[in-house]
């Protein structure tokens, strides 16, 4: 019993001290604390990163998609409706969910174990022995930059989501390319894309924070390193799953 | 100009520091000795402000430190020079950016005098011409003496270096103690070395500390260390 009651004021604190660390960066941000040529830095690592990684992803998510499409509907006789099928999946619900889990993988593990190692090995500590606020110098970029390229990568991985479809469509669907491609902006609407928008944007915040939070609290050697990192990533993932049903359904309460 | 009083810090029930009480004063040199694992590097810690002591107070300039926010501290820290035991050199910048790193921060010199300035201090420390490098290639003693340079090119008032001679050869030891004294003499700093390394600690202290078990045992100038008759001392300073 007591263990238990130990382990939710822990989580409390915990989720406390993450919640003021949030408010901590908005607060640098808000002061224009941001070093823009380091933010640029790492929209460019974080993006180079997983640009591969997520692309291959999507192409063959969007392939898959398309090919168990045409079987599906095809036993309604709507096959023409493959176009639709997979645009609509693909940008509400795939392109924001996988960008983000593909994401955080890659480009948020790399964050945290950055972050996790330069505070094992003395340089969080130094930073603030040189009258610099580790927060300003090293997570505000960083987090900016999930902020910035996770959408970026999410609309390219839709893009080539769709691309795959087409392909699949094409070759064995024998659907008219020109007559896809019409059907899929047909099928798109501005609530649809936003709807799936509104999402990455908010995986692109969540996932910079966790990652960013656990870097900079990592403590304890390599070995920390790696814990907190899983940690990191796991979390991040847990977040977006949950995050994502919690969205879906409030999207769809207030745009249908 | 530093006054400690009373500080007293322990870690998980462990007492390190037990009711420190020193002074260091403008242009002088204070040599913290001590034995492995006793405390000195968290003692330099607590008085920058990295750790806050359970007791006592620490004063800068006449601000006691332990009070002060950390955004508070973070100014009084632009004017303290402070040398980690293992360097802590950015591992993503190489040598010149990282001694570069507090002139862009906290001056506004232009490149070109940044470049010299740097490249005045690489000589100083006798490592000129490897400013491309990065601190994985460099040795253990290399990478220490990039970051004392990285300490010491704000001209600070205040010195603080962890073991700054640990790890080099006899003869660099030598080089760096008198780069330090010849630095902080020249700013007029209140400078703070902690070391094992007896014959540079006395080479280059006006004064002398010694701490045994979380306290000081001993402090005045290092002729009257070598004159003292704890037997303590006598060990730690003859053997
Ligand atoms: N963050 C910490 N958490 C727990 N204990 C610590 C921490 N930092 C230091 N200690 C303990 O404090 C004691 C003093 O450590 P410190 O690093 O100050 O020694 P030192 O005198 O600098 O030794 P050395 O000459 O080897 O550098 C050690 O026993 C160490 O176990
Ligand atoms: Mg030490």
């Amino acid at each position: 019993m007591d263990k238990i009651l130990n382990y939710i004021i822990n989580l409390i604190a915990d989720v406390g001290a993450a919640i003021c660390f949030f408010f901590d960066v908005l607060g640098n941000i808000f002061c224009g604390k941001i070093r823009v040529g380091a933010v640029l830095k790492q929209v460019y690592e974080q993006g180079i990163n997983s640009v591969v990684i997520i692309a291959l992803t999507s192409l063959a998510s969007g392939a898959v998609l398309a090919l168990q499409g045409y079987v599906a509907m095809s036993r309604f006789g709507a096959k023409e409706y493959v176009a639709h099928l997979v645009a609509l999946s693909l940008v509400r619900e795939l392109g924001p969910v996988f960008t983000a889990l593909i994401f955080s993988g890659k480009a948020g593990a790399r964050i945290a174990a950055e972050l996790g190692s330069m505070n094992v090995n003395n340089q969080m500590l130094a930073t603030r022995t040189l009258g610099i606020d580790p927060i300003e110098f090293l997570i505000v970029p960083r987090m900016l930059a999930c902020f910035i390229v996770v959408p970026l990568l999410a609309v390219m991985a839709e893009v080539i989501g769709i691309a795959g479809g087409y392909m699949i469509g094409i070759l064995e669907a024998h659907v008219e390319g020109t007559f896809y491609i019409n059907q899929t902006i047909k099928a798109v609407t501005y609530v649809d894309f936003f709807s799936g928008f509104i999402k990455v944007i908010f995986f692109g915040i969540i996932i910079g924070w966790i990652c960013c939070y656990q870097g900079y609290n990592t403590t304890g050697g390599s070995l920390g390193v790696g814990k907190f990192t899983t940690r990191a990533v796991a979390y991040s993932y847990i977040a977006i799953i949950l995050s994502n049903a919690v969205l879906t359904k409030v999207i769809l309460t207030f745009w249908g | 100009m530093i006054k400690i009083s009373g500080v007293s810090k322990s870690f998980n029930g462990q007492l390190v520091l037990d009711d420190i009480s020193l002074e260091v004063k403008e242009n002088e040199i204070l040599v913290i000795l001590g034995e492995s694992g006793t405390g000195k590097s968290v003692l330099l810690k607590n008085m920058i402000g990295l750790l806050k002591p359970d007791e006592g107070s620490i004063f800068i300039d006449s601000e006691d430190i332990t009070k002060l926010s950390e955004k508070a501290l973070l100014k009084i820290r632009k004017g303290i020079g402070y040398l980690f035991q293992e360097g802590a050199l950015y591992d993503f910048m190489n040598v010149f950016e990282n001694v570069a790193f507090p002139l862009k921060e906290h001056t506004s010199l232009k490149q070109q005098e940044i470049i010299n300035k740097v490249q005045a201090v690489l000589k100083e420390i006798d490592l000129a011409g490897i400013e491309r490098k990065y601190p994985s290639e460099l040795s253990g003693g290399m990478k220490k003496r990039v970051a004392l340079a990285r300490a010491i090119i704000l001209g600070s008032k205040i010195l603080f270096c962890d073991e700054p001679t640990s790890g080099l050869d006899p003869i660099r030891s030598r080089d760096i103690s008198d780069l330090i004294k010849d630095v902080s003499k020249r700013m007029g700093c209140s400078t703070v070395v902690t070391s094992h390394d007896i014959k540079n600690a006395f080479r280059i202290a006006d004064r002398v500390a010694l701490i045994h078990k979380g306290k000081i045992i001993a402090v005045g100038t290092p002729s009257d260390l070598k004159s003292s008759d704890d037997k303590f001392v006598r060990e730690f300073i003859l053997c």
